[in-house]
Parts: C-alpha cells; sequence; structure tokens
C-alpha cells in the first residue's frame, strides 16, 4: 500500500477567504467543487486546490490512500465508495502534476 | 470583465529596497522615484507582514538591491520566515564571494540583466563600460555557488533583430531560464519611448519567433510574460489568473514602503509602514479596478479579450490615461 509525501519544495498555503465561502455554499446546498481553497506553488507552476483536494493535500504526509478515506470519512457527507473514488482521482491528479510521490 | 477567483493574499510581492543604482540605463522605471529609504527595523516589519500574510516569495529590485549592504540580512529574515527569496540585479557587484554571500543568506534565484549578445551594446544601453562582462561573470559566480539563475532582457530596438544571440548567449552561460521583458514605457521608458520601443506590429513578429523558440529549445526555458500573447494562442497556463497578474497575483513595494500594483504603475495604494497588507490586498479600489476591467475600442469585439483582459495594464495607463483601454502594443485589428 503506497504512502503518500508531498514535495518537499511545493509552497503553500490555504486560502481562508475561499473556505469561508466554500463553507457558506455547503450550507446552501451549492456546488463548491470549483472554488480553490489552497494554492501550490511547485516549479514555478501554480495549482488552486478545491476544498476535497485540500484536505487530501493536507494528509499527504505519508498516509496511505485508505487512511485518508478514513479520516476525510468523518468531515464529508458522502458515501465512502465516492469518497474512495475521488480520493483516489486525486491522488493521481497530484502524482501526474509532480506535486507527490509515493512510498 | 471579472477574474473569477482572487488569492486572498498576493503571491509573490516585488521589492524595491533602494532606488540607488550604479547604473544608467535608457528604459529605468525608477529614476524618478524616492530616494526615501526605510531603516533596516522597518524593512523587517514589513517583512513580518508579508510572513503573516503568507506570501511565498519576495523578489527584491531597486534600484540596484546591492547598493543597499542590509540586503543578505534582510534575505536570511525572509528565508528564515519561509518565504522564497529571489532578487533582480545588474549583476555589476557580484564577484565569487558576493555570489556566496548570497546563497548563504538563503537566496535561491538570482535574475541578472543582459539585453544584448554584443558587449558594446549592452553596455551602451546600461550606460557603463565593461557590464556586460560583469554581468556574464556573474552569472558564472552565481552558477558555481549553487543559485539557480535567470537573464533578463528588455525586449526592445536594440536587441530585437537578434533574438537568436540571446538565446545563444544564455545556454553558453548556462542560465536556467530567459526571460524576455516586454518593453514598458514608464519613467525613461516613456522619455525614451520613440527610440526603443517597437510597433504592434513588430511586437506580433517577435512572439511569433519567440514562441517558436521556446518551443523548439529544451535546454532553456524561456519566459515571455505578456498576456498580449493570448492571441497567438499563448495563454499562461501557469497561472492562475487571466490577464497581467499585477495586483492579482503580485504587488509592489517601493523604497519608502509605498505599495504600488506594479513597479511600472505609479498609482500609491498605501503604505506598509503604517497600512496593513491584507487590507489594501482586499478593499483598494485601485486593485478593485484592475481586476475587473471594463473593454474599450477594440477590446470590445476581440475574441481574445477574455484571455488577455485587454493587456499590459501599466502600458495602457503610461500610454492612453487609463487602464481599460487596450494595450498599445496589441497588434489586433
Amino acid at each position: 500500500m503506497p504512502r503518500y509525501y508531498r514535495k518537499p519544495d511545493a509552497m503553500w498555503r490555504e486560502e481562508e477567504a475561499s473556505k469561508n465561502l466554500v463553507m457558506k455554499g455547503f450550507e446552501m446546498g451549492e456546488d463548491v467543487a470549483e472554488i480553490g481553497t489552497s494554492i501550490v506553488l511547485s516549479s514555478g507552476k501554480m495549482h488552486a486546490l478545491n476544498v476535497l483536494g485540500t484536505e487530501v493535500w493536507k494528509l499527504c504526509d505519508g498516509k496511505t490512500g485508505e487512511e485518508m478515506v478514513s479520516i476525510l470519512s468523518d468531515g464529508f457527507d458522502v458515501e465512502r465508495e465516492v469518497l474512495e473514488r475521488d480520493v483516489k482521482a486525486f491522488l493521481k491528479d497530484l502524482k501526474e502534476l509532480g506535486l507527490i510521490y509515493e512510498e | 470583465m471579472k477574474n473569477e477567483w482572487m488569492p486572498s493574499a498576493p503571491v509573490t510581492v516585488n521589492w524595491a529596497i533602494t532606488n540607488r543604482c550604479n547604473f544608467r540605463c535608457r528604459h529605468c522605471y525608477s529614476r524618478t522615484d524616492t530616494n526615501e529609504e526605510l531603516s533596516f527595523g522597518e524593512l523587517c516589519s514589513i517583512l513580518a507582514k508579508l510572513g503573516s500574510a503568507k506570501v511565498f516569495s519576495v523578489n527584491f529590485g531597486g534600484g540596484e538591491p546591492l547598493m543597499r549592504g542590509e540586503i543578505f540580512d534582510l534575505a536570511a529574515k525572509a528565508s528564515g520566515l519561509g518565504l522564497a527569496v529571489s532578487m533582480n540585479s545588474n549583476g555589476f557587484l557580484i564577484d565569487r564571494a558576493t555570489a556566496r554571500r548570497l546563497k548563504e543568506a538563503g537566496f535561491q534565484k538570482v535574475g541578472v540583466s543582459l539585453d544584448s549578445a554584443v558587449p558594446e551594446v549592452h553596455d551602451e544601453f546600461r550606460g557603463v563600460k565593461g557590464c556586460h562582462g560583469r554581468a556574464a561573470e556573474a552569472l558564472r559566480y552565481l552558477k558555481e555557488a549553487g543559485i539557480e539563475t535567470s537573464i533578463s532582457s528588455v525586449i526592445c530596438r536594440i536587441n530585437v533583430e537578434d533574438i537568436e544571440g540571446l538565446i545563444g548567449q544564455a545556454l553558453s552561460l548556462g542560465a536556467g531560464s530567459l526571460n524576455f521583458h516586454n518593453f514598458k514605457c514608464s519613467g525613461l521608458g516613456f522619455v525614451n519611448k520613440d527610440s526603443l520601443d517597437l510597433s504592434p506590429r513588430e511586437w506580433r513578429e517577435f512572439y511569433v519567433f519567440a514562441v517558436e523558440q521556446r518551443e523548439k529549445i529544451k535546454d532553456l526555458h524561456i519566459s515571455l510574460e505578456d498576456p498580449i500573447i493570448a492571441s497567438l494562442g499563448q495563454g499562461n497556463s501557469d497561472s492562475l489568473v487571466r490577464g497581467s497578474v499585477c495586483g492579482k497575483l503580485s504587488l509592489n513595494i517601493k523604497a519608502n514602503g509605498d505599495v504600488t500594483p506594479c513597479g511600472f504603475i505609479p498609482i500609491v495604494i498605501g503604505n506598509l509602514c503604517k497600512d496593513d497588507l491584507m487590507e489594501l490586498w482586499s478593499n483598494s479600489p485601485v486593485l478593485e479596478a484592475m481586476r475587473n476591467k471594463t473593454p474599450r475600442g477594440k477590446c470590445l469585439n476581440c475574441g481574445h479579450y477574455s484571455d488577455c483582459l485587454g493587456g499590459c495594464t501599466a502600458r495602457a495607463l503610461a500610454l492612453t490615461g487609463d487602464i481599460n483601454n487596450p494595450d498599445p502594443h496589441c497588434w489586433m485589428e
């Protein structure tokens, strides 16, 4: 089972204002998937991550995908299967972008 | 037109820590700027504001930043706060020992200006005999010290016919990247625009050629940060915003702490000795206007406007007096 790590040279920060916007959107039942709640800068390229992406990113400190799903299932009101699929897809994207590596 | 998403704080801050300079460049934007300088304590207070706003990187400039001896201590403090530290220099004061000190201070990247592969042309443009050789040496020392280097070339009448020469020079000096800066009509750039600036048609020809070279040459990163190249199908996919990044991802600080959207726009939106960075970033009417430009003139019916957002705001302001007017370099009819 691979463990995921953020690339050490990646700079990142959470965007508090956007995060608050997403929280409000959640309460109103709006689609917030397109709102970036963090920025990652790596190798001269900038990336905005949405709310799930940000949470996955923060967990890329040596956790497995399964461990991430277990932690995130407490905070996201979605079926575990859906969450597993989304986390897997997101890890794949991050890896393809060269933002994380696995061991 | 509105950018859909805006970061909650600047990602990069360009900071002219001094306006003093040992060069006399024909296009310099800052010769009429303030000579007032902040104390080291004031510089550190501003740095703390950048750190608490979680700004990613600070790029020191000027003037010549090495004219200010505290640059090393300031960079070390910035680095200690987690900021990526870089600098734009003319290279004249960078010998082997200075390059090592820059590395120790935490500089990750240093850009050196070289505007021509012909030494005499560069020297004449920058106003100092022998400065081409010194810049080339500086690049070698920086590389030897383990600092990533880039070359900055301001594209204008003196070099537009020899872009291949500039590329060859960057390759032979082992620079990591070559930044082709578009000419700005600010300061002396405005005074000398008639002899230095290119026509819109010439800008198009330059960019078509530069884009071809960028695609062809793999050993060198060629940077063309000009929003108007969106009309050549060259949107900036590395950026999170459309159009110019000034006031959207970056801000500029002058030697006296004044804040402007970029170094080429002389509109002061506040001063970081007394103002809060986040307050300025979130509530400045000037930044708001730059982030929500209204298309005018030929931009109204242009299919590329949604990508370029009218091009370079500094140029539109300098030459037309209105940030919403089309970029005067734009070649679209």
